[in-house]
């Protein structure tokens, strides 16, 4: 097979030379890009890899002529994805071959902002940049270095992590994180159980989970909910498709959305709620669940927690020990109603006893109440009516919804990333983990939560965190962790309190940032206020494909490889896939060789952390930096006895046979070792409605701290609670600002990636304000007038889409950059940015600090014209068309 | 006769812009042209009760196909699959074809100077492939085949969803695309005509 081989040690010579010649020049206008290569051989090779627009890892197959990608297909072989590819996958020949890629690395020989550039080498580059931070170290301390991190499909998520631990400073953040998915696997993984190697196990469609719905000829899945998540729009090619194939084979749907999406218009419900209120309406659903006996008794005496007595006072269950001889840990205390006593509970159950769902009791003077009580209490204020109220929904079409949830069954909550964006964020995600336990949608034929057994192939097969790198001192100095201890499950800090730090210097000042990811400045909430405080800081870095705004603003800019460009193991359900460097252009490097060489050269410069980093027998169980990425695959691929050559060649296979994969009731399997049912990875072994453990999360830190930290200064809640949005219509913003703000995605991008696509800003050359006619006409605007929003953070503009697909008071937008602009004084990011209005303040989620990237009150006005500079017509897109490149070079190996 | 065309599942398309985008890859269009568009019909009704689906407007592949007729050099023409096509060499750019089309379904090319539209793909069927568009369909709502054939799959498909199976506005072009819309998905919208693609 024909293939490019990144050689690291040729590659540094070569440009070392280069380097030599520098020339200096703006982002734009491609004066850094010398004349082609000649093709080198004729054949059309077709080569299996996966795409890396988003994070789906679809199959592709990849048509390459003389080392030119020249076409990519759906790989029909890929279980997932099945032949389809979204227009985000599509658009990877104009994205590897866009004419304004980052080519080589580059130094700022201008003023910030200036945009203006010079050429350098990639060994220039390292020791410049690793001096600076070894400087800034002695000088301010390991922590005042931070990193970043974030979508556009990076594969090696926790390189930014990686290489802070190793740095020893404990701040790094992604905009996501609290924003985005964390929420959610901090509390199903609470919930349901510590569920690393397995797929399935929280109900993220956009997260590769709901897996069983792939299996959509079996016909198991009655219906399904899909709230805040839109597929269709998100994921076409994998969760939109399956969720076309399972409709076409009768699945019932409730869309829960303020917008009008694809899926919603094929739902049977559609439920557009009042963004930020969706906790509201979670307790209603409990409310009425509990009140009309909908849920699955017997699944909740034997397989969850909610039986459990616990103490009123201390909030904390009672154990067995407390009361009982002999008991052992997992040894709880319920209150038997056949004798109408307290009875020690056993794992996992005792036939003799019944154990009471709810009451009150009393026992040694001591109130106790069980988990079930307590939710039932909580859920109570929530009629029908009064979610309805608080959600601008119809009372009888919450009723429907819940009745085809409980009775269309079996049934699942999928949780999309909505509900991440506000406050309650983690709440949310409880109040959903709640509902499949008290329906005891828990690995059935047909329910998204399941442990389908992937060894680990699906999550663990890819840079790490090294925690144990990270020094008890400075884990007690990360940004915002010690407040919301929920950070500690992605071992984060969080993004306001970085910005504060960089801002103002308190608690300590911050002066380096290595940032990975597309435009920053279009996901953080506020993001002049980001612009401000980088002023402060005294070396930007910024490893991308491509220079967005953020490039702008910056010191550095490394290129990386884009997925065409790059080797990575991926999987489909049961199989093994390889993502593969098809091909290589100019000097784009790997993400993960990036982060090893800074490492190298600080341990060179005298940084122990970083030296250790690279020896195995300190990193273990982790892997340790490699010099070169083969290396790095090397030690991936060692986990099938394989190298990386001979795992590639070998792809696609069966990493373990489906009926192995896939099993029903895994908690019912019998555990060789203790001879008892497994039931579930949680303290109780039961699926916790009554959390407990987060309790003891912001008192200790546990079970994710490496060292004892000081408790947040209040318990977090065991049970979900409903915050209200800070800012709404019927407060004093409100009053300004009458308008709710929403976001969410469309198909066209992920995060801030592709706005520079000319087949895809063809499409959709702007952004657009989807507002309600009543709300249209109330502020004098029409259909496709240009629109000014303003929050009390900022304004920017849109185009205005007038439909009746958004509720009444409610607008959206989704992010939006104009890569046009990034050679004039607003570097594309001021114009329809809508993260310029986002809210970075309190109140944030007590458990992950979220903050209100949805759910914030603006007001809109008719503008005079569009923003300065923008593309609207399709042939303004002529520049961005793909143009031969160099150094696109083919290696047999 | 053979007569090829695309039949398009509306109650599974999920308007995600893939065969729009596909087509124009594998066709290598510029930038202002689709062969294949997709369009938003809707929402219709009024809020909360709303319809909603997706058009992806493409070649009806008319069995009487007035390009043809008008076409005075012969550069439009029907293939042995009955597929339209326009041999872009015998083109002189009379812009007839462009007017005659009741759909609006074909483009003038500005940078070759000849008229352009789908090609169903031709030079994959030619080489046992499918049409561009038909293999990346995320929601597997696009379908190929001999509508002349009552064994072919398209034909079955069409047989089978009855009354669902519609067709744009028929001005004795006798369009041979069907689109499957049931009611539960959305009403089909009756228009007199249809214009997809501005000419010129
Ligand atoms: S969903 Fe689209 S962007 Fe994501 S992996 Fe699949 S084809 Fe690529
Ligand atoms: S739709 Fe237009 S271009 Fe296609 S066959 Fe009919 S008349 Fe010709
Ligand atoms: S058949 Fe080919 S040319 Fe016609 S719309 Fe589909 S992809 Fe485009
Ligand atoms: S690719 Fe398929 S699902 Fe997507 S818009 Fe086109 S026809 Fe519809």
């Amino acid at each position: 097979m024909q293939h490019f081989k990144l050689n690291r040690r040729d590659f540094l010579k070569a440009t070392a030379v280069a380097g030599t010649m520098a020339s200096a020049g703006s982002l734009l206008g491609g004066s850094l890009v010398p004349g082609a290569e000649a093709a080198t051989t004729d054949d059309t090779q077709i080569i299996r890899t996966n795409c890396r627009s988003c994070t789906a890892d679809c199959g592709v197959l990849a048509h390459v002529k003389n080392g030119r990608v020249v076409k990519l297909d759906g790989d029909p072989d890929f279980s997932r994805s099945e032949g389809a590819l979204c227009v985000k996958g599509l658009s990877g020949i104009q994205a590897l071959y866009h004419p304004n890629r980052l080519k080589y690395p580059l130094k700022r020989v201008g003023l910030r902002g200036e945009n203006k550039w010079k050429r350098i080498s990639w060994e220039q580059a390292i020791d410049e940049i690793a001096h600076k931070l070894m400087e800034i170290r002695a000088k301010y301390g390991a922590e005042s270095v931070f990193a970043s991190t974030g979508g556009g499909g990076n594969p090696n998520f926790n390189g930014a992590c990686r290489f802070c631990d190793t740095f020893d400073t404990p701040n790094w953040f992604e905009p996501g994180a609290a924003q985005c998915y964390m929420p959610r696997t901090l509390i199903y993984g609470m919930a349901y159980g510590d569920n690393k190697s397995y797929q399935g196990t929280d109900t993220s469609l956009g997260d590769s989970n709901g897996v069983e719905l792939y299996f959509y000829n079996e016909r198991n899945a009655k219906s399904l909910v899909m709230w805040g998540t839109a597929p269709a729009y998100s994921g076409p090619s994998q969760a939109g498709r399956v969720l076309a194939e399972n409709r076409a084979r009768g699945l019932k749907t409730v869309v829960i959305d303020p917008r009008f999406t694809p899926d919603a218009s094929k739902a049977d419900i559609w439920l557009p709620i009042r963004p930020g209120t969706d906790v509201a309406l979670g307790l209603s659903w409990v409310r009425y669940i509990i009140a009309n006996k909908l849920y699955d008794k017997d699944f909740l005496q034997r397989w969850s927690n909610l039986p459990y007595l616990v103490n009123t006072k201390t909030k904390m269950m009672l154990r067995g020990k407390e009361l009982f001889k002999n008991a052992d840990d997992k040894t709880f205390v319920v209150w038997d109603t056949k004798t109408n006593s307290a009875k020690p509970l056993p794992f996992p159950y005792d036939d003799n006893l019944d154990p009471a769902l709810d009451g009150t009791f009393t026992i040694n003077g001591e109130e106790y109440k069980t988990g079930f009580q307590l939710l039932k209490e909580r859920a109570e204020p929530w009629t029908l009516q009064a979610a309805g109220k608080e959600c601008w929904l119809e009372p009888k079409s919450i009723e429907k919804a819940i009745l085809m949830f409980a009775k269309d069954a079996p049934s699942s909550i999928a949780l999309g990333v909505a509900t991440d964006q506000t406050p309650n964020s983690t709440q949310a995600a409880q109040v959903t983990a709640v509902l499949h336990i008290l329906m005891g949608y828990f690995e059935k034929p047909g329910v998204l939560l399941q442990r389908y057994e992937d060894k680990g192939v699906g999550g663990l097969l890819r840079t790490t965190k090294l925690k144990s790198f990270l020094s008890e001192a400075q884990l007690h100095k990360r940004l915002g962790s010690v407040e919301h201890k929920g950070m500690l499950h992605w071992w984060i800090a969080q993004p306001t309190a970085i910005l504060e730090a960089m801002t103002t210097g308190k608690p300590y000042k911050l002066k380096a940032w290595l940032e990975r990811s597309g435009n920053k400045l279009g996901t953080v909430a506020n993001a002049s206020a980001w612009v401000e405080g980088m002023k402060n800081l005294d070396l930007i870095v910024h490893i991308f494909l491509y220079p967005t705004s953020f490039s702008a603003y910056s010191d550095y800019l490394l290129p990386a490889t884009e997925w065409l460009e790059s080797d990575f193991i991926t999987a489909s359900l049961n199989k093994c896939f390889s993502r593969k460097a098809v091909t290589h252009l100019y000097e784009t490097a790997n993400e993960a060789w990036i982060w090893a060489q800074i490492a190298k050269r600080c341990g060179e410069l005298g940084h122990e952390n970083c030296k250790r980093s690279f020896d195995k027998a300190q990193t273990a169980p982790e892997s340790p930096y490699y010099n070169t990425y083969e290396e790095q695959l090397d030690h991936w691929t060692s986990f099938f006895g394989m190298t990386w050559k001979e795992y590639k060649d070998k792809t696609p296979f069966e990493f373990t046979p489906m009926e192995r994969f896939r099993r029903y009731y895994v908690y019912k399997e019998i555990n060789p070792k203790t001879g008892k049912v497994k039931g579930f990875n949680t303290g109780t072994g039961k699926v916790e409605g009554y959390m407990e453990s987060l309790i003891i999360l912001g008192r200790t830190g546990q079970p994710f701290t490496t060292y004892p930290l000081p408790p947040a200064t209040k318990d977090y809640d065991p049970l979900p609670y409903y915050l209200k949005p800070s800012e709404s219509p019927d407060n004093e913003v409100g009053k300004e600002y009458p308008l709710v703000m929403t976001n969410g995605r469309l198909p066209f991008w992920h995060h801030t990636t592709l706005r520079n696509i000319p087949y895809l800003r063809e499409i959709k050359p702007y952004a657009e304000l989807w507002v309600h006619p009543a709300d249209a006409k109330k502020y004098g605007i029409s259909q496709d007038d240009w629109v000014q929003i303003e929050s009390m953070r900022g304004k920017i503009h849109a185009r205005a889409l007038v439909t009746e697909g958004i509720a009444k008071g409610v607008v959206y937008m989704e992010r939006f950059w104009n890569p046009e602009n990034l050679d004039t004084p607003t570097h594309g990011w001021q114009e329809m940015n809508v993260n310029v209005l986002s809210k970075q303040t309190a109140p944030f989620n007590d458990l992950c600090g979220t903050y209100t990237l949805r759910g914030y009150q603006v007001k809109i006005s008719k503008a005079k014209e569009a923003p300065k500079g923008i593309w609207t017509e399709p042939k303004q897109f002529e520049p961005w068309m793909p143009q031969v490149s160099d150094k696109t070079k083919t290696v047999e190996i | 006769m053979k007569k090829t065309a695309l039949v398009i599942d509306l109650d599974r398309c999920i308007g995600c812009y893939s065969c729009e985008i596909a087509c124009k890859n594998e066709n290598k269009i510029d930038l202002g042209v689709q062969y294949n568009k997709v369009f938003t019909m809707g929402p219709t009704g009024s809020f909360p009760n709303l319809e909603m689906y997706y058009l992806p407007a493409v070649c009806q592949s008319c069995k009487n196909a007035p390009c043809v007729e008008v076409c005075p050099t012969g550069a439009s023409y029907v293939d042995k699959d009955g597929v339209i096509l326009v041999d872009s060499k015998k083109c002189i750019a009379c812009m007839s074809c462009i007017s005659a089309c009741p759909y609006g379904a074909r483009k003038f090319n500005e940078k070759q100077q000849y008229v352009e539209k789908c090609t169903m793909c031709s030079h994959l069927l030619n080489a046992g492939d499918q049409p561009a568009c038909v293999k990346v369909c995320c929601a597997k709502a696009r379908f190929f085949g001999d509508v002349n054939d009552p064994e072919s799959k398209v034909s079955k498909i069409i047989k089978e969803a009855g009354s669902a199976a519609r067709s744009l506005p028929d001005e004795g072009n006798h369009p041979a695309t069907r689109y499957i819309l049931h009611d539960k998905t959305a009403k089909w919208q009756n228009k007199k005509s249809w214009t997809f693609f501005e000419n010129i």
